[in-house]
């Protein structure tokens, strides 16, 4: 059983999407396969160099830069999102992979999960 | 898989009452499935959704209390219903024991409801065949 937990909405002026990231270090530490997918508004979440002092927010790329360390096996950004936001490999942060095909990913795994 | 094959339910709900039709939508599904011979492994109320524990809830008598409804239909069904502990403490959903632990003024959640971990989800799409998400939809 894989789990994809899917991110939709912004990093910022939303809070289900760091719900959405406990949810997937909850199932990575309990040693189960999960993934992310980053769609949406939620591609923002990838910006590399947040700088989030104006808003007295915790920045939500540090909480991200963990993903690895607790086991997600894998961070997938929608390609489309990604061009409607004006993301580019360069302006991202290291280890995503750009889906051509968010349909293929959602396949790709037995469960889907939103957090909101 | 055929229609009459019994399937263990795990619920969560992430919309708040009030706000949202989410805790309504999950209680009348919740129902109609232990009505049909299913099962519900267990309910977790995670981001707004936890607001569902609060005994302090007190909507006007010509309207459902979702609370009482949610309550009684889990004592009755002897099924757990578990408040994320994360989500819980961020909008002061609290049981006795975070009373003493933060120091604070009240405790407000409604038994049968218990607060625990993400663990208690996670747990949840182990032991179900099928996990359901009932959430604020906006």
């Amino acid at each position: 059983m894989s789990t994809l937990i899917v991110i939709d909405q912004p990093p910022y002026g939303a809070w289900a999407g760091r719900e959405a990231l406990d949810m997937a270090f909850s199932l990575a530490a309990f040693d189960q396969p999960v993934a992310l997918l980053f769609t949406g508004a939620g591609v923002n979440w990838l910006r590399k160099s947040q700088e989030t002092m104006g808003i007295e927010q915790k920045s939500v790329e540090k909480n991200l830069s963990a993903a690895p360390v607790f086991g997600v096996e894998a961070i997938y950004a929608d390609a489309t999102a990604c061009a409607l936001y004006g993301l580019v490999p360069d302006s991202m942060v290291a280890g995503v992979a750009i889906a051509e095909s968010s349909a293929e990913v959602i396949r790709q795994h037995s469960h889907t999960a939103f957090a909101g | 898989m055929t229609a009459t094959t019994a399937q263990n339910y795990t619920l969560v709900i992430t919309g708040a009452p009030y706000s949202s039709q989410a805790p309504q939508t999950a209680l009348l599904f919740a129902k109609a499935a232990v009505a049909a011979g299913h099962t519900v492994d267990r309910v977790f109320l995670y981001g707004d959704g936890v607001h569902l524990a609060s005994s302090l809830s007190a909507p006007p008598s010509d309207e459902t209390h979702w609370t009482d409804q949610w309550g009684n239909f889990l004592s009755d069904n002897d099924i757990p219903g578990v408040a994320c502990i994360a989500s819980a403490l961020r909008r002061g959903l609290i049981d006795e024991s975070e009373q003493k632990r933060y120091e604070l003024p009240a405790s407000n959640l409604r038994e049968p409801f218990i607060i625990a971990g993400l663990g208690e989800w996670v747990e949840g799409t182990m032991a179900s065949s099928r996990v359901l998400y009932f959430h604020a939809g906006d």
